[in-house]
């Protein structure tokens, strides 16, 4: 099932070698803002990255959006990347997408559970999130 | 790469040795600096362990044919080799376990009588191999302090009736720091305390003599010294020659009945099961390589890489080194300012350069940092001021990607 965000994402990192990927990565991390100190608490943060990662999210309309934030640049890219994706969508739909744009910029190697980044920690943090919504 | 002497003159070209380290990552030199979590392994290493399981491959001590005989002896051969190479008085000193962090914890297992509701002195750079298992075991840990340098201040261990045991570190897995483990064995000494070394970061960086030390118990892991992983040693002195075991099983015992069991003599009493023998075997032929370069030639050589290494990143304005100890080797964390270390070791690793990133497994020594996590470039015999260099390169690839 072809996604025209995922598509745009792979385009976008189409051709790059790998520092223009970390650099592309920083640079949307930076963009991405940060969020309040206030919600970077335990209960939001993401275990199993060595950076930390923190998410949360509310409804609005019967979507879900998504903030969130990391201590590292690239983890931070990263994690806008898949929002990017699932962000402002209904729960059943984030359950539904399958994030086949991963693999295609090259980030496959990221999701192995012992990835220290822990993309595949975030992804089922998301889909938890999306599956508490959707019941 | 060739190694030299201090006078100059040509050691040995020990990077050809290491067939891992002609590998390309991402098309560029492989640029080993991960070598406090492992080192890599020299071709007589990985020719020894292939000759056993080709030629030689049977389970020893139980058997009565010629191929149990033969392996029975290898192994038993890579014990004396051991024995000898960390100046024991005796092979049955030595028994083989799955390496450091099973060295320690059978001892707690073992001590853990005594040690239950009592003190274990320890440092606070210590891995968490040298913390948990002393805690398993019901004891409380008292921290013998460090000065601003992060030098372990050995006037400062205040042993009491409770003090069951001083479990220490040579040398730091995060900092490189080295203990001076000899004076911190004749405190203990004084108060009738005895004392584990925990040799993991520095058995292959210096000459260690147990005897000269006067420890009492020492564990290192065979994968840290150029030999395989899964496989380590535990020296156990004079004051633990009737350890009861931690483990129990075939191998280990001399008479079993229903009702009780006899335990052999050390250093089989230690070894329930079928032990790693072609591991054990592995760590005799990295010993063998590392006698015929010379411990003190390593060391010599590894010194110059590390402090050069250090040298450079302390002109870095924007680089913070952890640790100013008397004495260091091995490992050097640090970090770049604003920048984390994940992102910084994630760009490295780009380059073919392989740090390792985040608390090491050291925790209580990163809240006592005030960080995070550290990226840690560690060094072995194979290294060299280019290596050096390279890190200092990736550095400043990092840095650029971040302006």
């Amino acid at each position: 099932m072809s996604d025209p965000i995922q598509d745009e994402i792979i385009k976008e990192f189409d051709g790059l070698e790998w520092f223009d990927k970390y650099e592309l990565l920083i640079n949307s991390a930076r963009k991405a803002g940060s969020m309040a100190e206030e919600f970077r608490t335990e209960e939001n943060a993401i275990s199993g990255c060595q950076s930390k990662v923190w998410v949360r999210s509310y409804t609005k309309n019967g979507r879900l959006l998504f903030e969130f934030d990391s201590d590292a640049m690239i983890t931070k890219g990263i994690t806008y990347l898949v929002l990017r994706v699932l962000n402002d969508r209904y729960p059943q739909e984030i359950l539904d997408t399958d994030l086949y744009f991963i693999e295609e910029v090259g980030l496959k190697s990221n999701l192995s559970p012992a990835r220290a980044n822990g993309l595949a920690s975030i992804i089922k943090r998301i889909r938890e999130i999306a599956e508490g919504e959707a019941s | 790469m060739v190694l030299t002497c201090g006078n100059g003159e040509k050691m040995m070209d020990v990077k050809k040795d290491f067939p891992i380290l002609e590998k390309e990552v991402y098309g560029k030199r492989l640029v080993y600096l991960d070598n406090a979590a492992t080192s890599q392994k020299p071709n007589c290493v990985i020719d020894a362990i292939s000759e056993y399981y080709r030629s030689d491959n049977s389970n020893i001590h139980r058997g009565v044919h010629y191929l149990s005989e033969v392996s029975s002896e290898k192994y038993e051969h890579a014990r004396k080799k051991v024995s000898e190479f960390i100046g024991a008085s005796d092979p049955a000193e030595v028994a083989f376990t799955a390496g450091t962090t099973d060295s320690i914890n059978q001892v707690a297992r073992s001590l853990e009588p005594s040690l239950r509701g009592n003190e274990v002195i320890v440092t606070g750079v210590e891995h968490h191999s040298n913390i948990v298992p002393w805690q398993m075991a019901g004891a409380t840990l008292k921290v013998i302090p460090m000065d601003d340098d992060l030098n372990v201040l050995i006037d400062s261990i205040e042993i009491s009736d409770r003090t069951k045991l001083v479990a220490i570190s040579h040398a730091s897995n995060v900092l490189g720091s080295v203990n001076d483990i000899k004076a911190i064995c004749s405190i203990a000494k004084e108060h009738d305390v005895p004392v584990l070394v925990d040799a993991a970061q520095s058995i292959q960086h210096m000459p260690i003599d147990v005897r000269d030390i006067g420890c009492d118990l020492l564990a290192f892991s065979g994968h840290k010294m150029y030999a395989s992983t899964g496989v380590g040693v535990l020296y156990t002195g004079e004051r633990f020659r009737d350890l009861v075991p931690a483990r129990g099983g075939g191998g280990m015992v001399d008479k079993v009945t229903i009702e009780r069991t006899t335990y052999l003599d050390p250093p089989l009493r230690y070894e329930a099961g079928t032990p790693d023998i072609a591991g054990a075997i592995s760590i005799g032929a990295a010993i063998d390589y590392m006698q015929r370069i010379g411990m003190d030639n390593i060391k010599r050589h590894e010194n110059e890489v590390y402090s050069y290494a250090r040298k450079r990143l302390l002109e870095m304005d924007d680089v913070a080194v952890y640790g100013n100890t008397n004495e260091m080797c091995g490992a050097i964390s640090f970090n770049l300012d604003g920048i984390h270390h994940y992102d910084a070791g994630l760009i490295m690793d780009k380059m073919g350069i392989a740090v390792r990133t985040g608390h090491h497994c050291a925790q209580p020594l990163m809240r006592i940092l005030g960080v995070e996590g550290t990226v840690r470039a560690s060094f072995a015999m194979y290294n060299t001021k280019e290596d050096a260099d390279m890190l200092i390169e990736g550095i400043e690839k990092v840095r650029m990607m971040y302006s």
